[in-house]
């Protein structure tokens, strides 16, 4: 159980985040939405506890971010960030083991099979060998995955524990660069997760992988959250004009089980004069 | 499981070189013994009785004059090494070593400082223990400047709570400059003889080498050598980025701390005695890496024995190459080792993305 509780971060001088009131239950996927600079990715490392002099109440648990060490918050919650460089030529496999740092001399030949369990699900299992570095964007992207599930699991199997409550997952844009298969499968494992008990927390700027697989939609607005529940209640025309100034219908079509969010016109785009100005330049 | 064993062959390849290296080098010299010779002096000591025959003052010239030498140059040697692996681990950028963060700078100026001030810091202890005591107190405070530059570079680096990388990077930069033009003062205002002195320093040797020296390294040394392997998981895991390191459950200031004390220490006391010895923490790390990979926990031990190998090595050629006289050591180093740098960064230009 997560609770966000009127928290409000300013970074430099600037406001990031104001008053945000964020709650999420274990076995639920939440997406996180908004425009670019609204604080998706603010908030959800605030979550993860880089920067801890937020104000407000961050509460996993019951207990305060605070209050835990950080090898415990490790044990509990794994995060994938955008934009990972490496310059040091490690392996896919040595990079997707790193995962397993927090439990290292515990489990044994259980990490090890773990990781492999990692990568194969990521189907970069055939890629273990080969330099990180040397790996496309996309490749790159499911290794990390494969990285921080390897963090996340207690076994090699991903029905054979529940998580209920012991467990979080925090992914920034975690299928950017991934070809539409992979961003399927990713997004299928992030559900299978969140079914066994995860608390998954995601930043998505696709509506329709959003509509898809998530259980609650959060959306964000210049640090504020302005719409939070259900996909069918968040994901309306009104709310994704007021956070991101585009003119958008939502169809239900009988062949699909969730919302489709389809762009108007592109002319709709440009509603401010000042934009005009410059088109008629 | 293979890469395992391939770590521990490469540790146990590079020791079994050392040791062949410390031999070899003990034995070349004005009195040329054999290696056979040099074991079997070795083992005397320890009581065994090898039958082999040398002339008694042989045991006098090995011990007091080349095995102390040697063993300095393995200390040196392992702890530019290792320090430069840590370093280019934590600074996650292959250029790093020991020199970017202001051992060197830090320690030179004081050197320098001490060798203009020498006639009127020592005045007063003129007699016949004056000789030991300035050395000693000259490494001591050349020591210490290196520590509070490495400090300085350090605290210019602290945000919040927690060191910035690059923030430290460009602050050593800065304060290598100021600690240069310091140096350059002193150079300036010096007599001819200081001058002498503080450009020797510069160039390092190894000349200085008693027991008393290598006491006077050896903790210094052997502190990181022990502790800094320790760190080679949570180093792996620093690779992927700070942040990163942290949600992986990586104590990421205590790290960087400790990081830096141990590798600062791991230098300065050996710049100390033996003056700046450039290129080994800089280019052994990068050799090693094409050997066993990134991974730190093969890589630091394996640094350490490397730099090792390559200091005493180069000491050997200082003093034999235009014997009797002695060739700086530091420009062997130089000599060698940057080519060998050139060669790498030729080598690694096409995944290199600084």
């Amino acid at each position: 159980m997560l609770l966000v509780k009127n928290v409000s971060l300013t970074l430099g001088r600037s406001r990031i985040l104001e008053q945000v009131h964020v709650h999420a239950r274990p076995g639920e996927l939440c997406v996180l939405m908004g425009a670019n600079g609204a604080g998706k990715s603010t908030l959800l490392r605030t979550i993860a506890g880089e920067y801890m002099h937020y104000q407000g109440s961050i509460a996993l648990n019951g207990r305060e971010l605070h209050a835990i060490p950080a090898a415990e918050q490790a044990r509990q919650r794994a995060v994938l960030s955008q934009h990972l460089a490496l310059q040091l030529p490690f392996t896919a496999a040595e990079v997707a083991g790193m995962g397993r740092y927090v439990y290292r001399g515990e489990a044994g030949a259980q990490d090890k099979a773990i990781v492999t369990y990692a990568l194969r699900l990521l189907q970069v299992y055939d890629l273990k060998d080969r330099a990180y570095t040397t790996l496309s964007g996309g490749q790159q992207q499911r290794v990390q995955m494969a990285r921080v599930l390897a963090q996340l699991l207690e076994a090699p199997d991903l029905h054979a524990t529940d998580y209920t409550g012991r467990k979080m997952l925090l992914l920034d844009e975690p299928v950017t660069g991934m070809d539409i298969l992979h961003q399927q499968l990713s997004l299928q494992l992030a559900a299978q997760l969140a079914r066994r008990g995860v608390l998954v927390l995601a930043v998505l700027h696709d509506f329709q992988l959003a509509a898809a697989y998530a259980q609650r939609i959060i959306m964000l607005q210049q640090g504020r959250v302005q719409a939070q529940g259900p996909v069918d209640e968040v994901l309306t025309a009104a709310h994704i004009r007021d956070c991101f100034g585009v003119e958008v219908s939502v169809l239900h079509h009988p062949l699909c089980a969730y919302p489709m969010v389809v762009t108007n016109t592109a002319a709709t785009l440009f509603s401010s004069s000042a934009d005009k100005a410059i088109k008629v330049c | 499981m293979k890469k395992r064993v391939q770590g521990i062959s490469s540790i146990s390849l590079l020791g079994i070189l050392l040791l062949l290296v410390i031999i070899i080098a003990t034995g070349t010299g004005a009195m040329q013994m054999s290696p056979l010779q040099v074991i079997a002096i070795l083992l005397e000591q320890a009581g065994i009785r090898l039958p082999v025959a040398y002339p008694e003052q042989m045991i006098a010239v090995l011990w007091v004059i080349r095995l102390p030498r040697v063993i300095l140059a393995v200390l040196i040697g392992a702890g530019l090494g290792i320090a430069g692996a840590s370093l280019q681990g934590l600074f996650r950028n292959p250029l790093a070593d020991p020199a970017l963060i202001g051992v060197s700078a830090g320690a030179s100026v004081t050197a320098a400082i001490m060798i203009v001030l020498q006639p009127w810091l020592f005045a007063v202890h003129a007699g016949q223990s004056a000789g030991i005591w300035q050395s000693y107190a000259h490494n001591l405070v050349t020591f210490a400047g290196a520590i509070v530059t490495v400090w300085i570079v350090f605290r210019i680096s602290i945000y919040g709570n927690r060191a910035i990388v690059a923030v430290m990077l460009l602050g050593g930069i800065a304060i290598n400059a100021l600690c240069g033009a310091f140096t350059g003062l002193m150079t300036y205002v010096a007599d001819n003889e200081q001058l002498r002195s503080i450009t020797f320093w510069t160039l390092g040797s190894l000349g200085g080498a008693s027991w008393q020296t290598v006491a006077a390294v050896l903790p210094f040394v052997l502190v990181p050598l022990l502790l800094l392997p320790r760190m080679a998981p949570a180093l792996n895991v620093f690779a992927l980025g700070e942040r990163e390191a942290m949600h992986s459950g990586v104590k990421v200031s205590t790290l960087k701390t400790q990081l830096i004390i141990y590798s600062t220490m791991a230098v300065a006391a050996g710049v100390a005695v033996a003056g700046i010895i450039g290129f080994i923490g800089l280019v052994v790390p990068h050799m090693i890496r094409q050997l066993t990979g990134p991974d730190h926990r093969v890589l630091l031990p394996c640094a350490a024995l490397a730099g090792a190998v390559l200091l005493t090595v180069a000491d050997l050629l200082s003093r034999t190459m235009i014997a009797p006289a002695e060739l700086p050591v530091g420009i062997i180093t130089a000599i060698a080792g940057a080519p060998v740098f050139i060669w790498l960064i030729l080598k690694e230009k096409r995944t290199m993305t600084i």
